[in-house]
């Protein structure tokens, strides 16, 4: 039998039985619309633990010289950098008050950050120049804060023991992990400055631990409690084991769905094949050949399950928007595929059982 | 050319056996009537000869070739190319237009679709009720469907017709109908073959036995 032949006895034996047809079709439009409601749920919060487990501030390492030991220097900042799982890396010192250099000790203090290293990695400068060293970039909110009404002009350290001033050259907003500064000002460290604390952002959560190892060794502490850590390896194990949670879950739940409807499809099926038991048997009479009758029980099936998917997600998609939770494409065509190949592999036995039934004894019984 | 050689059959493994190791060749281009008392077997042979089912005994042999034995799946391709049938009470699709019944046999036998077509609509023409293609069954009569029947056994050109009880549930003139259709079966020569084509009626329709070319007693 042709193939083209065997899709038109499908469509036209479906079209006929339309009680089978729709609860086909109800069946594989439920198990996708459930799916994508409650499985699909889990997939985009596991989607989201993910993009956060991917954000760069879960891939923040910072290491902090607790002794003043000077010993995060321009050379382990230049070395952190190069290592293969560093995204970016820099060395901040202590931040310091300062205030507008107009107004002097009665302005407004905010803090300043002193940070060696390529400035760009931290920050995006939006007007004027980058910094040269001694100079600073200063804020938005910044900026307001001290009275400044260009980005352009000098504050100095707001101490009443320390003297220092630097020159305002431009403006910038601080780019992720670095929010933090978007309240001060952004200072270039002298080229041999020593830094407080190192801040390394790793290329992936994944090797957040080789990271802290890697720049362990550089840093050097000749004690143990020389330095702190402020390591993203406990927050990165913690989402991925959130994520593998949300995954098992999500399987069990979407194995569950698939089982349930295919079953009830099976049985569907089943009930239709003997209730056209005289009809498969004419077929059989006729000169269809097992393998015929199998192909058109199937095909009948796929038809509506097609139809019943295309319906199911689209109502799938739309519960899911009601809940702000949309799920991955790959995962809405992956539901419609399991679905369909759910309901047909369903109705492989009921095909095989219309198959093997004897044609004479379906025809001669009255 | 179908034959039967030694041929028995028993529907239980020790149970009755019927024909009786029958031998018999049937002439292409006659109608034969099977017949006998109920319980001999008269439908049976007709689903023994078209292999739906196998002999406990003994063969079946058309055109040279011993197809009872053959594989269920070829079994299957034979009886859609080279045989046809005409069921007692017509067996049409309920939900299908008589059209789409026609060419049921031809769509297993690997034909497209609309070279079925054609030669479907050729038969009904022929049988006289060509109005009637885009009818469903239960808007014909009796005799209509009997007559759809024949030509849904003939739309392959096969070489054997077997029909059980044809006019069994058929008025005198629709019975004269459907007999007169059959019997014209056989002068169609199959694919140029001189001889024509075996029709084998099962009946004890006397009507039927008194105009049957050969008559086979079981």
């Amino acid at each position: 039998m042709r193939f083209a032949s065997l899709l038109r006895e499908g469509l036209s034996t479906a079209w006929a039985n339309k009680v089978p047809t729709a609860l086909v079709a109800l069946l594989v439009a439920i198990m996708c619309a459930t799916t994508l409601a409650t499985v699909g749920r889990t997939a985009a919060a596991e989607q989201q633990v993910a993009d956060r487990l991917d954000a760069a501030g879960s891939r923040l390492l910072v290491v902090t010289d607790t002794r003043n030991g000077e010993l995060i220097g321009p050379a382990v900042v230049q070395q952190t950098r190069a290592l293969s799982v560093t995204e970016r890396a820099v060395g901040v010192q202590i931040p310091v008050d300062v205030v507008n250099k107009v107004i002097g000790a009665g302005g407004t203090r905010v803090p300043a950050w002193t940070v060696d290293g390529d400035l760009s990695e931290v920050l995006t400068l939006t007007a004027g120049r980058w910094p040269g060293p001694g100079e600073a970039l200063v804020s938005a909110q910044a900026q307001q804060t001290l009275g400044l009404d260009d980005p352009v002009g000098a504050v100095q350290l707001a101490s009443t023991t320390q003297v220092g001033d630097f020159s305002v050259v431009g403006a910038f907003e601080p780019r992720e992990p670095f929010g933090q500064y978007a309240a001060g000002l952004v200072v270039a460290a002298a080229p041999d400055a020593i830094s407080d604390s190192l801040y390394v952002v790793v290329t992936d959560s994944s090797v957040a631990s080789a990271a802290q190892s890697a720049v362990i060794g550089l840093v050097a502490p000749p004690e143990f409690d020389s330095i702190s850590i402020q390591s993203p390896v406990a927050l990165a194990e913690l989402q991925a084991e959130v994520a593998a949670d949300l995954g098992t879950f999500g399987r069990t739940l979407l194995l569950g769905v698939l089982g349930a409807g295919a079953l009830l499809v099976a049985i569907v099926v089943l009930a239709d094949v003997l209730v056209r038991r005289k009809d498969l048997g004419r077929r059989r009479a006729l000169g269809a050949t097992r393998g015929a009758i199998v192909a058109m029980v199937i095909a009948r099936t796929l038809l509506p399950a097609l139809l019943g998917a295309g319906i199911g997600v689209g109502a799938g998609l739309w519960a899911a928007d009601r809940f702000a939770a949309i799920p991955p494409w790959q995962f809405t065509t992956g539901t419609a595929i399991l679905a369909v190949l759910a309901a047909v592999a369903s109705a492989v036995l009921p095909a095989l059982y219309a198959a093997t039934r004897d044609p004479v004894r379906v025809l001669r019984t009255p | 050319m179908l034959s039967v050689r030694d041929l028995s059959f028993s529907y239980t493994r020790h149970g009755e056996e019927l024909f009786d190791g029958l031998t018999h060749e049937f002439t292409p281009g006659k109608v034969t009537a099977v017949t006998g008392p109920s319980g001999r077997g008269k439908s049976t042979l007709l689903y023994v000869l078209g292999l739906m089912l196998t002999p406990s005994r003994g063969e079946v042999i058309l055109d040279h070739d011993r197809v009872s034995h053959a594989s269920d799946t070829s079994r299957s391709r034979v009886r859609a190319a080279r045989i046809g049938f005409v069921f007692q009470d017509a067996a049409l699709d309920p939900s299908r237009v008589v059209l789409d019944s026609v060419i049921e046999p031809a769509l297993y036998a690997g034909w497209s679709a609309r070279r079925a077509r054609r030669r479907g609509r050729e038969l009904l023409e022929e049988m006289g009720v060509a109005a009637r293609a885009d009818h469903k069954p239960g808007e014909i009569s009796g005799g209509q469907a009997q007559r759809v029947a024949v030509c849904r056994a003939l739309v392959t050109d096969p070489a054997v017709v077997l029909a059980d009880e044809p006019t069994g549930n058929l008025d005198r003139g629709n019975a004269e109908g459907v007999l007169a259709a059959l019997t014209r079966a056989t002068d169609h020569g199959r694919d140029g073959e001189a001889k024509g084509r075996t029709v084998i009626i099962a009946t004890h329709d006397p009507f039927v036995l008194e105009h049957a070319d050969e008559v086979l007693a079981l």
